[in-house]
């Protein structure tokens, strides 16, 4: 029978630990939750038959839930959902192949969490806003020669300048939220990814890596810095297990 | 199950739940099956919900500014 694999544990004098919560625990469909280990790295199962094994997006949530449960006594590396292996002994296979890797990635998240942030803005009134600014800009900057002062050429020129500026000054805003963002990062010592301008809408799209005791001051950091840009939207979410911070690829 | 998770909308949280458990983690490789049936479908469900739920905020959030 196949394997499906939640994630790879951390489990240095501790496999009793999570054998005994895996006890407690079902698995998708219903199965037994077991560990396939070898010397400090275990792996989380249970058997599937593949062939009759239908995937809906509660079963995704119910294997998230899962993951969750187990991230909140163990260092843990998450596993992407259908991972499938095809028995035991290739699993402890590709753990020994890779048990270097998997100790590096599980070190780099000991003890730690990740949050989510998401940035939103209203973008038609935020382009307003800047329009009108970069209008002024503009209208300070640029003298027109007398021979172009009406033509198409101007038009056009003037369009792209429109649009370059407000672009810029959209990277400048969003770059102040983010440096606004980085102080209290740097002082929780958190390792962090942003993405910029993701859409319209989404201005920033973040995660973040910290110690799980430092969580309330980064909620408490993300709140106050909402207050300073009251046209923003911030969304927060978390404690996640470190998805976002598992870099390894396994063979 | 969820009691730790800080969120503003149940919706986003499940949101950013399937994005994490089906677009990110640990990615298995070689001889390993790893994906099995309908996942596409399932992650093509929470592309289209990603796009609802930032209407959602931006009416949301366009609100609250109008009432300050």
């Amino acid at each position: 029978m196949e394997k499906l694999i939640y994630s790879l544990v951390s489990v240095k004098n501790n496999r009793e630990a999570l054998n005994a919560l895996l006890a407690e625990m079902k698995g998708i469909s219903g199965g037994d939750l077991f560990v396939v280990a070898t010397d400090e790295v275990a792996a989380v199962v249970s058997d599937i038959e593949r062939s009759g094994f239908a995937t809906d997006r509660s079963m995704a949530i119910e294997y998230a839930g899962l993951i969750e449960i187990m991230s909140q006594q163990f260092t843990l590396l998450p596993v992407r959902f259908g991972s499938v292996m095809e028995s035991s002994d290739k699993i402890l296979k590709m753990l020994e192949r890779n048990y270097h890797d998997i100790q590096q990635n599980l070190q780099k998240v000991d003890n730690k969490c990740e949050f989510g942030l998401k940035i939103l803005c209203d973008p038609e009134g935020i382009m307003a806003d800047l329009k009108g600014k970069t209008e002024a800009m503009i209208n300070t900057n640029v003298t027109p020669s007398a021979e172009s002062k009406n033509s198409v050429y101007r038009e056009w020129v003037n369009k792209k300048l429109h649009e370059h500026r407000l672009e810029e000054m959209m990277i400048t805003f969003v770059d102040s939220v983010i440096a606004a963002l980085s102080v209290s990062l740097v002082r929780l010592n958190a390792i962090h990814k942003f993405k910029k301008l993701v859409t319209a809408a989404t201005i920033i799209d973040a995660v973040f890596l910290l110690d799980k005791e430092k969580k309330e001051i980064l909620i408490q950091s993300v709140e106050e810095i909402e207050k300073q840009f009251p046209g923003l939207n911030f969304i927060l979410t978390g404690p996640w297990p470190p998805y976002n911070f598992v870099e390894i690829v396994l063979k | 199950m969820y009691d730790n998770v800080i969120d503003r909308s149940k919706d986003i949280t499940i949101l950013e739940l399937l994005d994490r458990v089906l677009n990110k983690g640990v990615i298995l490789t070689g001889d390993i099956v790893i994906s099995v049936a309908d996942v596409d479908l399932v992650y093509l469900g929470v592309k289209l919900m990603l796009s609802s739920v930032e209407t959602m905020e931006q009416l949301k959030a366009g609100k609250g500014i109008a009432e300050k």
